[in-house]
């Protein structure tokens, strides 16, 4: 058979180059419509919102802040002991997706597994994670089958974690998510998808029965990714007791991260930033693509793999500037390692900004078809939700009220995303250097930096893109 | 009102629908040697950038299964739909194609919409001798460039389309013309085709200004238009094609030249769309008319009924959701040819898959009927690329009106090919 597909590849790559694509997306009514909206006013508004509390902030007394991120005691209950048995739960319903996703429909539009990976759990529950509180603690589909094995085997662990691996092999295995997410070339097929859960799954269950449960919390990237947007929910464990406070509050009162999990934080907001820069027709144009008669994503896996290590790299890079030289501003010696983990979880509000800003249209269509699956997840016929047969619409990208709606609340995200974290910088300034003066001067570089950054985002959503 | 039949409606009256026709499905399909169904592998753009069309297209093929499926199924047997989403993406097309034919066992591909990924997928469909039914208008099939496992029997081509517009905006519109396109291949075949009709009838092309893909802001491109043009032919597709149209009459004001446009820039778009506004008076090119006709027709009436489509071509749930109206029904017609191709040659399994292609080559017109809700057609079995009715509709009171059906002779021109002296 090999003869044939190297004849088969050679054929395409012939034809592509003498006839190329004629067809181009109609699909175009959203971004139509924003383009004819006046959103070089909205942009305006954002920006001049994030420079005026960076402003405002310096006017501030010291101790304002540390009020305002005074958590509130809820209960002194705890589910703790739930949790072997909701992670168990969350193992099963992966094992029944990823089984759907092996034998049930090839469409990924009616196949419960992508559905479930990229729009209920990526999209959905990330956001939940990031505003209510560590559900992961709960939902994650190791921590129960491990409990299980130990609590019936009592196997020790035969193997102790190299301490200096620290958490690069969480890092990675993040990234390959990121990868998976934005350069594969079909992340929503089901049987690819499938295969990609279940080796990761084994894996890390196999390497957690190995290297017992620090396994899960240095290497496994979701759980990495999960504990850190955690932190920036309302609701928090602190003193044996569940509290509440105002978003980023546990940031302030908890122990900082390590540099491992600081880093991943910058990670998630390079990683959030490249998926959507992605589709512009500036990066197109960067790499020489007609956005009109786009190729495919297996014709850009090698830019996006290059894309998303470069946006992360150099969002690292600035950072570590940017913090440092506000240190070095009010004469504080503090290494950089030592200011990232300081500074690094104030943009996680960022991150989870662009996070709803970019998938806040994509949530309105494929939440529809997973609510559909959900109702007949096999395709049977089933109607258990009782929706009747239902059209998914996105009659919604075709009105101007409904656009304007819609690109107002994911500008909106992003601009309250950079007021708290602008907010929440400020207050780890505070409360490490005392006064507002010193700690609006030590922040003057990242304050600028996330003016700029609010700009950046507001330019993504209004620009030209596919 | 027809219950609304989406993918799971459709397999729900294959398992339970049949009981409307008193019949159990075990009798139904009984006189059939065998009642396995035949697998029709839809390759779907479900996502990638041929999303909006692949959503309509889903639709589509969905309703047809179901009305083929009420109707007896295909000598006598059910059809079932394995739609794989190929990302809009050549390399993943062709991955589609051998998936239909080596893990699920279908009987023919069918469905591809982007001409690039026709192009990506039809070698692989030719190499494993797999009947491959497009709805695609491009000009490649009947360009000679693919093969004989290659067909489009349900949706005519751009070619075609082309060249029968030239004869109405000569006579109706004006005689000189001046041309905006993307600077593409899309545009260049509007711009090479267009003109050599134009030039056939007598007209004249007076400019043809290019747009850069990439572009957003049009206005400097206005100047360039001669002032003696008569006919504005324009072709602009993408997220800045509202912007265009509404420069272009900022631009104009009241005093523009005749406007012909292609229903592409706006399909699934809103005509009364902001921006649009200027496009009162001017005339578009259709597939298939997305608003119901004064004299609509009893079969288009039908189709739009069980597709779920209403009379101004939106979705009967959610009257802004506007579909692909001018190109969908392709899916309709070419399932309903497949059947027809399959009758004819009283296909049982893919050992027939060479007796299908020469019984769909055999096949010359096509009545207008509910198969073919979109008008008559002739079908060229040695090009294996299908002619019909072309429509003009003008831009009236924020609808689109049909002021002229081409004939089928309009859109036809010379073979460039003749698949049946290839090899099966």
């Amino acid at each position: 058979m090999q003869p044939t597909r190297i004849s088969s590849t050679l054929q395409l790559c012939i034809l592509l180059a003498v006839f190329p694509a004629r067809r181009i997306d109609a699909h175009a009514s959203e971004q139509s419509l924003v383009l004819l909206l006046p959103t070089d006013i909205y942009t305006g508004a954002g920006v001049a919102a994030v420079a005026a509390t960076v402003v405002l902030l310096a006017f501030l007394p010291a101790g304002t802040m540390a009020h305002l991120y005074q958590p509130l005691a809820v209960t002194r209950m705890s589910l703790r002991l739930l949790k072997p048995y909701t992670s168990l739960a969350a193992f099963g319903l992966l094992a029944v997706l990823v089984w759907a996703g092996l034998h049930g429909p090839r469409d990924p539009l009616s196949n419960p597994l992508p559905l479930f990976v990229w729009t209920i759990f990526w999209i959905g529950f990330i956001t939940l994670q990031a505003t209510l509180g560590d559900l992961w603690a709960y939902l994650n589909p190791w921590t129960g089958p491990v409990w299980l094995i130990h609590r019936f085997l009592r196997p020790r662990p035969p193997a102790r974690l190299p301490p200096e691996l620290g958490y690069g092999l969480g890092i990675v295995a993040f990234l390959a998510f990121a990868w998976l997410l934005l350069a594969d070339p079909a992340p929503s097929d089901p049987d690819r998808l499938a295969r990609y859960v279940a080796t990761y799954w084994l894996f890390t269950f196999a390497l957690t029965l190995i290297y017992g449960p620090r396994w899960l919390r240095r290497c496994e990237g979701f759980g990495l990714m999960a504990r850190a947007y955690a932190r920036l929910a309302v609701f928090g464990r602190r003193r044996g007791g569940l509290h509440a406070g105002a978003p980023g509050w546990q940031i302030l009162h908890k122990r900082p991260f390590p540099l491992g999990p600081s880093l991943l934080i910058i990670l998630l907001l390079g990683t959030g930033s490249f998926d959507g820069l992605n589709e512009t027709f500036w990066w197109l144009g960067l790499i020489g693509l007609n956005p009109l008669e786009f190729p495919g994503r297996s014709a850009v896996v090698w830019h996006s793999a290059i894309g998303l290590l470069i946006s992360n790299a150099a969002l690292i890079g600035v950072m570590a500037v940017t913090v440092t030289l506000g240190l070095r501003l009010i004469g504080d010696r503090t290494g950089i390692a030592q200011g990232l983990r300081l500074f690094a979880p104030s943009i996680l509000p960022i991150a989870l900004g662009y996070h709803i800003a970019h998938y806040l249209p994509t949530f309105l269509v494929d939440g529809q078809y997973a609510l559909v699956a959900l109702s007949d997840p096999f395709l049977s016929g089933a109607d258990y939700l009782g929706l009747g047969a239902h059209y998914v619409t996105t009659g919604f990208f075709n009105t101007t009220g409904t656009v304007r709606i819609i690109f107002l609340t994911q500008a909106s995200a992003v601009v309250l995303g950079h007021v708290l974290a602008v907010m929440l910088a400020h207050a780890i300034a505070v409360r490490r250097f005392g006064s507002s003066r010193r700690a609006a001067l030590s922040q003057a570089p990242l304050a600028l930096f996330m003016i700029g950054y609010t700009l950046f985002g507001l330019w993504l959503l209004a620009a030209p893109r596919f | 009102m027809t219950k609304p039949t989406t993918r799971r409606t459709a397999l729900k009256t294959l398992a339970a629908g049949t009981a409307a026709a008193s019949l159990p499905l075990w009798a139904r399909y009984t006189h059939a040697q065998t009642a396995a169904p035949i697998k029709i592998g839809f390759q779907q753009h479900a996502t990638g950038i041929g999303a909006a069309y692949g959503r309509w297209y889903g639709r589509t093929t969905d309703a047809a299964a179901a009305l083929i499926n009420e109707g007896g199924g295909i000598n006598g047997r059910p059809v079932e739909i394995v739609a794989e989403d190929d990302g809009t993406d050549p390399k993943r097309g062709a991955e589609v194609v051998e998936k239909f034919a080596t893990q699920h066992g279908c009987d023919v591909g069918f469905g591809t919409l982007f001409s690039h990924v026709v192009i990506g997928s039809a070698p692989r469909a030719g190499e494993l001798k797999l009947p491959y039914f497009v709805v695609s208008e491009g000009h490649h099939v009947a360009s000679g460039m693919l093969n004989r496992y290659t067909l489009q029997p349900g949706i005519t081509d751009v070619k075609s389309q082309v060249q029968a517009m030239a004869p109405y905006v000569h006579a109706s519109l004006g005689k000189k013309v001046t041309m905006i396109f993307p600077d593409f291949a899309f545009g260049h075949d509007h711009r090479d085709y267009f003109s050599a009709a134009m030039e056939a009838q007598g007209g004249e092309i007076l400019a043809k200004i290019a747009i850069p893909p990439t572009e957003t802001s049009f206005t400097k491109y206005f100047p360039k238009i001669p002032r003696d043009t008569e006919v504005l032919y324009h072709v602009m597709v993408g997220p800045a094609v509202l912007t265009f149209v509404k420069e272009l009459g900022e631009f104009f004001g009241p005093s523009a030249p005749a406007i012909f446009g292609f229903i592409d820039s706006l399909e699934a778009v809103d005509i009364r769309s902001p921006g649009l506004e200027f496009l009162e008076g001017s005339y578009f090119w259709e597939g298939n008319p997305r608003y119901a006709q004064a004299d609509q027709s009893e079969h288009d009436a039908f189709y739009r009924e069980r597709v779920g489509v209403d009379a101004n071509g939106a979705s009967v749930t959610d009257p802004t959701d506007i579909s692909t109206y001018a190109h969908m029904f392709g899916c309709w017609e070419t399932l309903h040819v497949i059947k027809a191709g399959m009758e004819a040659s009283g296909y049982a399994g893919p050992g027939d898959r060479a007796a299908l292609i020469e019984a769909v080559e055999a096949m010359t017109d096509m009545p207008h009927s509910r198969a073919h809700p979109q008008g008559a057609k002739v079908f060229n079995g040695k090009t294996h690329q299908v002619f019909g009715h072309q429509y003009i509709s003008r831009v009236e009171g924020g609808r689109l009106n049909v002021v002229h059906t081409t004939s089928i002779e309009d859109t036809l021109y010379p073979d460039e090919v003749d698949y049946t002296t290839m090899p099966l």
